[in-house]
């Protein structure tokens, strides 16, 4: 049985299965892009075990073949199956001599670049910094998440944020809100909705006791999810909040009703923090200054032809403090952190920044210096054993 | 085998949330702007959003403009992003009046009128003194706020309309004589926008 099990698992004939079953899931993929656009398509079908293909709606003959649905292995289910069966082989077959040490130099650079994808999916965090033209900036948002945030900003020299994640938010549970008196309890989340007076769509009766939603008369109407590549999701919560002595109100929290707004407060005795909904923010211990932004363009046209900002880097300890030029494909790892140009905006006077934290970022170039090296080697003793047999001639 | 289960132990361990608290260095809050209180927050992309490469595909999308020239204006061209483009002239100078659209709040009002300041040659405002010089009007039934700037050679007489998720741009910027004797055809100008309106 054992037997048997090793003997599928090492088997070649595997492998050609999954790299075949990879290549159908990557053509599919790619047409659902269309529908889905890259960032849920790279969830379905990549970050998934199982995805299943739907035939698209623009297809023709969509009214008769509307129901067909093509399950097939997603990506992490195959490049698990890919991890098991290589290393398998390796263990079960593989002798190491010095002959086939290119070979194992490349299987073990394959074997890291499968793990390293797999730890950028899991660890890696992307997220904005937009920055204007003398001014800094410490902190980065996420465009796709978002937090519900209590502040208490009673310190002169500090502020205390209390961050719960939205996948917390869930109708009716309650959360306590860590380090302060209160907890919270969600009457309702909305990942996407309108928010306004508008008198048309159908809002919801508004659950709200207090601030904005009460002062302004705003009502909420839920709307769909969209995965549009440059739209965001008003993420939107009827929020109470509950004290030891009982309910303080429910707040209408969403990621529009931000900076431009007056703060909600929620006051209890003396005290009182700011409730908010909104992008999820990192913090750093340092601050970039856009001391200059610079932007061309294609003569005679409004086609960017290349941008570049010029940054200052204010740590907590100056002697870290660096100047950095950032430009396309020329991003500034600092602290971990790696700072792409991502765009621009306002002018020409805001500059912003992709800020992705991967702590496996090195791993693919060294798997790929690896798998070169291992190719050198094979390659070579294959051409010096050629060369020799030829002088021997 | 060892490392998948490590890995799907970490997948299933990295997904469970939590609330956190931490400290973060005082934060001063961006200078807010008072809503005039006849406008709602419009589910609007934030101001920091932008993003130019696509500028000119929004500029088109923004939908068609229709007004009536004011006697004496010369039209120029629409090119580009404007959409709308006209020279007037007199014997004491010239000004030129625009009208631009951009997706989002491009950056909120204080920071577009600082702009427009800056441009000729007045300091940057601050966020109390907004009052002194602009005032709420209606264009194309929506609020919009007209801003009047007036400077020792140039002078700028304007309006910032946010209308379903872009904002407008109307500019009369040129010699301060020039610009005040046309204020009232800006404004006539301004009562005469139709803009194309699928939101309603």
């Amino acid at each position: 049985m054992m037997k048997t099990l090793i003997h599928f698992f090492s088997s070649l004939r595997l492998t050609v299965v999954l790299l075949g079953l990879s290549m159908m899931l990557i053509f599919f993929g790619t047409l659902a892009q269309v529908e889905t656009g890259i960032w849920e398509t790279q969830k379905i079908y990549f970050e998934s075990f199982i995805a299943v293909w739907a035939y698209p709606k623009t297809w023709i003959a969509y009214d008769q073949l509307f129901w067909f649905r093509l399950p097939m292995p997603g990506g992490y289910l195959l490049g698990g199956m890919l991890l098991i069966n290589l290393l398998a082989a390796h263990i079960t077959r593989f002798k190491f001599t010095i002959k086939k040490s290119g070979l194992f130099l490349i299987h073990v650079g394959l074997i890291l670049l499968l793990v390293s994808e797999l730890m950028t999916d899991i660890l890696s965090e992307e997220s904005q910094m937009p920055v204007d033209e003398g001014s800094r900036s410490n902190f980065s948002q996420e465009y796709r998440n978002n937090e519900l945030v209590l502040i208490d900003r009673s310190h002169a020299d500090l502020d205390t944020v209390h961050s719960i994640p939205v996948s917390l938010l869930k109708a009716g549970k309650e959360v306590n809100v860590p380090d302060s008196p209160l907890s919270i309890r969600t009457v309702n989340y909305y990942p996407n909705a309108q928010i306004g007076r508008a008198t048309d769509g159908k809002p919801v009766k508004s659950p709200a006791t207090k601030g904005a939603a009460v002062k302004m008369g705003i009502v909420v109407t839920p709307a769909a999810v969209t995965y549009a590549e440059n739209e965001i999701n008003t993420a939107t919560a009827y929020i109470e909040v509950l004290s030891p002595q009982g309910s303080l109100g429910t707040w209408l929290v969403s990621n529009v009703i931000d900076d431009r707004f007056p703060p909600q407060l929620v006051e209890l005795g003396e005290k009182s923090w700011e409730i908010a909904l909104r992008l999820k923010r990192h913090y750093y211990p340092f601050e970039i200054e856009l001391v200059d932004f610079s932007h061309e363009k294609y003569p005679g046209t409004e086609i960017p032809f290349n941008f570049s900002s010029e940054i200052m880097v204010h740590h907590e300890n100056s002697s870290k403090n660096q100047k950095a030029l950032i430009y396309m494909n020329h991003p500034l790892r600092y602290e971990g952190l790696t700072f792409y140009q991502a765009s621009f905006a306002n002018d020409d006077r805001t500059s912003i920044f992709q800020v992705v934290r991967n702590p496996g970022w090195a791993l693919p170039y060294i798997s790929v210096l690896l798998m070169g090296a291992g190719m050198l080697i094979q390659f070579g003793m294959h051409f010096f054993k050629f060369l020799n047999k030829r002088t021997g001639v | 085998m060892i490392l998948l289960a490590a890995a799907l132990l970490c997948l299933s361990a990295c997904d469970r949330a939590q609330p956190t608290t931490y400290k973060i260095p005082k934060e001063v809050r961006a200078a807010t702007l008072p809503m005039p209180d006849t406008v709602a927050p419009t589910t609007t992309a934030p101001s920091n959003m932008e993003v130019l490469p696509g500028m000119q595909e929004a500029a088109n999308e923004a939908g068609e403009i229709g007004y009536t020239k004011p006697a004496g204006w010369q039209e120029v061209a629409a090119s580009g992003i404007r959409k709308a483009n006209f020279k007037v002239g007199d014997e004491s100078g010239s000004a030129e009046i625009t009208v631009l659209t951009f997706p989002g709040d491009v950056g909120g009002r204080l920071a577009n009128i600082n702009r427009w300041r800056g441009q000729i040659g007045l300091a940057d405002a601050a966020l109390d003194d907004l009052p002194a010089y602009t005032v709420g009007i209606d264009i194309a039934n929506h609020r919009a706020l007209y801003v009047r700037l007036e400077g020792k050679t140039q002078s700028i007489l304007g309006a910032l309309l946010p209308f379903h998720g872009n904002t407008w741009f109307f500019k009369m910027l040129g010699d301060t004589n020039t610009v005040l004797a046309n204020e009232t055809a800006m404004q006539d100008f301004l009562n005469s926008i139709v803009l194309e309106d699928h939101a309603h």
